[in-house]
């Protein structure tokens, strides 16, 4: 079985955030689905046309800037290549694009989970982080979601950033709650270097909270959350039970994945090894050349390497990484000097063991990052 | 009789000498136009990029002199660094004769006043000659009075050349051959030749520079080295010229190299003399002693795993400058490395960078410091030139410190702010002594240990770059000095204690404190960060626990990125330095120990 990640690369404008890659202008969107076609069409007939595709997920970019005949067209072409059984097609949306009419049509061609690019309900924090909807709007787009009855959906929510108290994120999280999510994933603000914010940041115009702060608010999403039924099941996501996202947690427990457009990914582990490529993030090539010369930087990952991308990602959520998955699957096993370091984390209460699976408690969670280097060096 | 003239060049920083010099080379014919190549003399890649001589050179060339006569002229080229100033005193001695340069637009700085007194002092001819004649801002009648006033005589026996023309260069070799004297040539007394510069050729062993004082040194003779005693033969002896060029013999008088399978420079000493093993001289050129460093620090490799290389590029380096001292020492938080002892701060630097450049070491060193002599409260003395080493509080009576007597040059608008830099080095001001064109000799006796810490920088910032600095060891004398020591949750970390003044150590302790705080990233539990003298803590900060540390996204499928980045960290964390169970990455010590007396 396998994903498919397709990446849209436009946006209305430009979050001061975001650091993925993404055009503004308008006029390339035709000329992009024909050349996503064709990428999708290259891959009939190989080895990874074989396997039955159980998700696809349309990113960005703002996927939903795409209309009726592009989606469908896209959707077209992954049929005639794939062999499609889903249990779950995701859509990334960003609330001034969302009408009741657009979500029964995307309904329609079968996109059963949307995601909401709500991240607060703030005005002058939807100003600060550039976004190009208002509070408004993303009301409406989320009473739109439950007025057509949409299967399922996610809603994103940024927290941790500069200026914002504790209540205005409570405030954000009540409103989010009043429209009963199933899932909500919650991403504390972070500092890319390339972007606005991060220049910003480097001039000294804008101070990031400090990290007692941000572990703070962690905290407050995570509890509140909780208090109503959603659990956190890795860093940033939350669901109630059996509401997590299967596409992503299928990154995180390497099942193969096929990503199309510009900055997609591509992972793909059989018989004859486990391999990374990726889409160079450049839509003028992707538009003119063929895919075997945007692609890039195919990289055949070792068992070793696997393993702790394992530990990498399965400590970040709450199921951990079993012991026996990790000799099975990969032949790894802990060195004495690990186990000891792993006993010293139990002891201090940043991780557990728990029917020889290993994860981390909220503390260590918070702190993940810096656990997963000390437990690999 | 050979009609030879020995002599050097005594001169500041960039005030000309090596242009000079090459305008002689190509005068004299001795390098073609062609050859030339800019400041030939300075060989090492370091000496021409920072124009400064740090081994002394010797070149021979052979001057036809309008009359038709030929002049054999030996230009011995000298450092121009106190730190070196041993081995400018060995090379005066070869000399018979000196050119004192002057830029005239610049003036007579510290150290040319240093050199030349040297000089004089050695009874050499002194040339003077002002230099850069063609600059529009050249002074020759102020400069020129400033020579008269220190070295006597009239300006009219000042040359004025320009080394970057050639004007004046002319009566500058005729000025060499009339009033410099040619050698003694007492060829028939037993051999004495001074060694004045060696290098080490990793085929040949050491090559030594000599001048033979007295005597003659032929080829395949048995040779000893009166202070080292080791015996030898000359299996090659030659002239210094561009290259080197074989003879069969040295007579009284010249100057040449003589290689003789001498495995370590250890052996062959500047300052030494070599005699005939056959025929010894009874006694040696006066003036030889052993060199003592006067500046201590911790040399440790970045990369624990790099020790044996560092230890293998010492061992080169100290073949070819016999100056260098090494050894081993072991640092709790920097794990095994060196403790070196130098010459002075450029020779310091000078060590540190060609560990880098020629041996591609990357290393950390810690805060220089000098050499303290302690009376134990049981009578006993000890020398201690590693803050580690330091005896407990209780246990020292007194401890003593090496104080310099500095003489500084400046243009009489900077008095102010050099005094205020003295009187917060705990200087003792001696006198000032205004000369010619508005310039002042300032006199200071001063704690070595406050000159060798950010001294020279703060100096040449704080005068725009005109002041100069010399100075000479004084003597040591009792000081309230300390062991400021530093402790991230009641672990020592030997590396970062120094002893310091009582004064200053509150300050000190609080400033470190502060760094350490900033820089050393959050650990998992809290860490307290101390300075204390002995078992009372003067200053203390905490670094608070690590409360977050965790991706908010792992970028769709981008697994690679987040992959590459724990790889970098785990890099990182291999260059972190442990003391207790305190990490500190290496950034943070490199800032504490380069920290200057401002940040
Ligand atoms: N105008 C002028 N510049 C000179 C003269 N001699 C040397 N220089 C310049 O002064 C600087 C220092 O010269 P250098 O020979 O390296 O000085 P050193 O440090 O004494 O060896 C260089 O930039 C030279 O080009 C001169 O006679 N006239
Ligand atoms: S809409 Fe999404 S992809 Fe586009 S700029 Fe904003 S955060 Fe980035
Ligand atoms: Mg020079």
């Amino acid at each position: 079985m396998s994903g498919i990640y397709i990446h849209i690369p436009f946006c209305k404008q430009a979050c001061s955030y975001c650091d993925f890659y993404f055009l503004t202008r308008d006029k390339l969107r035709q000329p992009f689905v024909e050349a996503l076609l064709s990428e999708i069409n290259s891959y009939g007939d190989t080895k990874f046309s074989k396997e039955i595709v159980r998700t696809i997920y349309l990113g960005g970019g703002t996927p939903s800037l795409l209309n009726n005949k592009q989606l469908e067209s896209i959707f077209g072409a992954l049929h005639s290549v794939f062999d499609i059984d889903a249990e779950e097609i995701t859509m990334e949306l960003n609330p001034d694009d969302v009408t009741r009419d657009y979500l029964s049509m995307i309904q329609d061609l079968g996109v059963n989970r949307a995601s909401m690019g709500v991240q607060s309900f703030d005005k002058k924090l939807l100003e600060f982080m550039h976004r190009a909807h208002n509070p408004e709007e993303a009301f409406s787009a989320l009473e739109a979601l439950q007025k057509t009855g949409f299967p399922t959906f996610t809603a994103d929510l940024i927290y941790g950033n500069p200026g914002q108290s504790v209540e205005t994120l409570e405030q954000d999280i009540d409103k989010l709650l009043s429209f009963d999510p199933p899932h909500i994933s919650a991403y504390s603000l972070t500092v890319e270097p390339k972007t606005r914010l991060g220049k910003q940041v480097e001039l000294g115009r804008i101070d990031p909270p400090d990290d007692d702060r941000v572990s703070e608010q962690f905290d407050v999403v995570r509890t509140q959350l909780a208090a109503a039924g959603i659990e956190q099941y890795e860093v940033s996501n939350f669901s109630k039970p059996g509401k997590e996202a299967v596409h992503n947690s299928n990154y995180w427990k390497h099942e193969n994945y096929i990503g199309f457009g510009p900055s997609a990914h591509s992972f793909w582990w059989d018989e004859s090894g486990a391999n990374r490529w990726q889409n160079e993030a450049n839509l003028k090539k992707y538009l003119n050349e063929a895919p075997e010369d945007y692609r890039e930087e195919e990289e055949t990952l070792s068992k070793n390497t696997l393993a702790e991308e394992r530990l990498m990602l399965g400590l970040r959520t709450k199921w951990g990484v079993s012991e026996i998955d990790l000799k099975q699957s990969y032949g790894y096993s802990f060195t004495d000097s690990q186990w000891q370091w792993i006993e010293d984390q139990v002891e201090k209460g940043f991780m557990v063991t728990e029917n020889s699976t290993l994860k981390m408690t909220s503390d260590g969670l918070k702190i993940s990052d810096h656990l997963i280097v000390e437990l690999l060096s | 009789m050979k009609n030879i003239r020995n002599f050097c060049i005594i001169a500041h920083i960039d005030h000309g000498k090596s242009t000079l010099a090459d305008r002689l080379l190509e005068r004299t014919g001795t390098i073609s136009e062609r050859e030339m190549q800019e400041q030939v003399l300075d060989d090492m890649d370091l000496e021409r990029e920072r124009g400064i001589t740090i081994k002394s050179h010797a070149i021979r060339m052979d001057y036809n002199r309008p009359n038709g006569e030929v002049v054999t002229f030996n230009l011995i080229d000298t450092p121009g660094h106190v730190d070196f100033s041993y081995e400018v005193s060995r090379a005066l001695k070869a000399c018979e004769g000196a050119l004192l340069v002057v830029d005239a637009a610049q003036g007579i700085e510290a150290q040319t006043i240093s050199n030349l007194y040297q000089a004089i002092d050695q009874e050499l001819e002194i040339i003077p000659v002002l230099n850069k004649i063609d600059l529009p801002g050249a002074d020759p009648d102020g400069v020129g009075q400033q020579i008269v006033d220190l070295i006597g005589g009239t300006k009219e026996e000042i040359l004025q050349v320009s080394g970057k023309t050639g004007e004046g260069v002319e009566d500058l070799l005729e000025a060499i051959v009339e009033r410099i004297p040619s050698p003694k040539q007492e060829v028939d007394k037993p051999l004495k030749a001074l060694i004045f510069d060696s290098i080490f050729n990793s085929y040949r062993g050491s090559i030594c520079y000599v001048r033979v004082m007295e005597g003659v040194l032929k080829k395949g003779d048995g040779i000893t080295f009166m202070a080292t005693k080791k015996e030898y033969d000359a299996e090659e002896i030659g002239y210094l010229k561009l290259k080197k060029e074989k003879t069969d013999q040295l007579e009284a008088g010249e100057v040449g190299y003589v290689i003789g399978s001498v495995k370590s420079l250890q052996d062959a000493k500047v300052g030494d003399t070599i005699t005939s093993t056959k025929n010894k001289a009874d006694t040696p050129i006066p003036g030889y002693k052993e060199v003592k460093p006067m500046v201590f620090s911790g040399i440790f490799p970045t990369n624990s795993e790099d020790f044996e290389d560092l230890r293998g590029a010492l061992e080169k380096l100290q073949l070819n400058d016999a100056s260098l001292s090494y050894q081993p020492e072991t640092s709790k938080a920097l794990g095994f490395g060196f403790r070196a002892g130098f010459l002075g701060l450029l020779h310091m630097e000078i060590i540190q960078e060609r560990l880098d450049r020629e041996f591609d070491m990357d290393i950390i060193t810690t805060v220089p410091n000098v050499r303290y002599e302690i009376d134990l409260e049981d009578g006993e003395r000890i020398k201690v030139d590693n803050p580690s080493e330091m005896p407990e509080v209780g246990k020292i009576a007194d401890v003593w410190e090496p104080y310099i007597k500095a003489s500084i040059l400046t243009p009489a608008d900077y008095i102010g702010p050099i005094m205020t830099l003295c009187e917060e080095r705990r200087g003792k001001y001696v006198n000032q002594h205004f000369m010619q064109n508005n310039r002042v000799e300032i006199t200071y006796e001063l704690p070595m240990a406050e000159v060798v810490f950010d001294f020279y920088d703060r100096l040449k910032s704080g005068t725009r770059g005109y002041a100069s600095l010399d100075y000479e060891f004084l003597e040591y004398r009792k000081g309230d000095l300390v062991r400021l020591d530093i402790l991230l949750n009641g672990d020592q970390v030997d590396a970062l204690s120094s002893i310091t003044h009582r004064d200053k150590a509150y300050y000190l302790g609080r400033k470190i404190c502060g760094k350490l705080k900033e820089l050393i990233p959050r650990q998992q539990f809290e860490v307290a960060v101390q300075a204390a003298i002995g078992s009372r803590v003067i200053a203390r900060d905490t670094i608070r626990a690590l409360k977050k540390d965790v991706t908010a996204k792992c970028y769709g499928g981008d697994i690679s990125r987040k992959r590459k980045l724990i790889e970098k960290q785990k890099e990182g964390k291999k260059r972190m330095k442990q003391v207790g169970s305190v990490e500190i990455p290496q950034e943070a010590f490199l800032a504490v120990l380069s920290m200057d007396e401002e940040d």
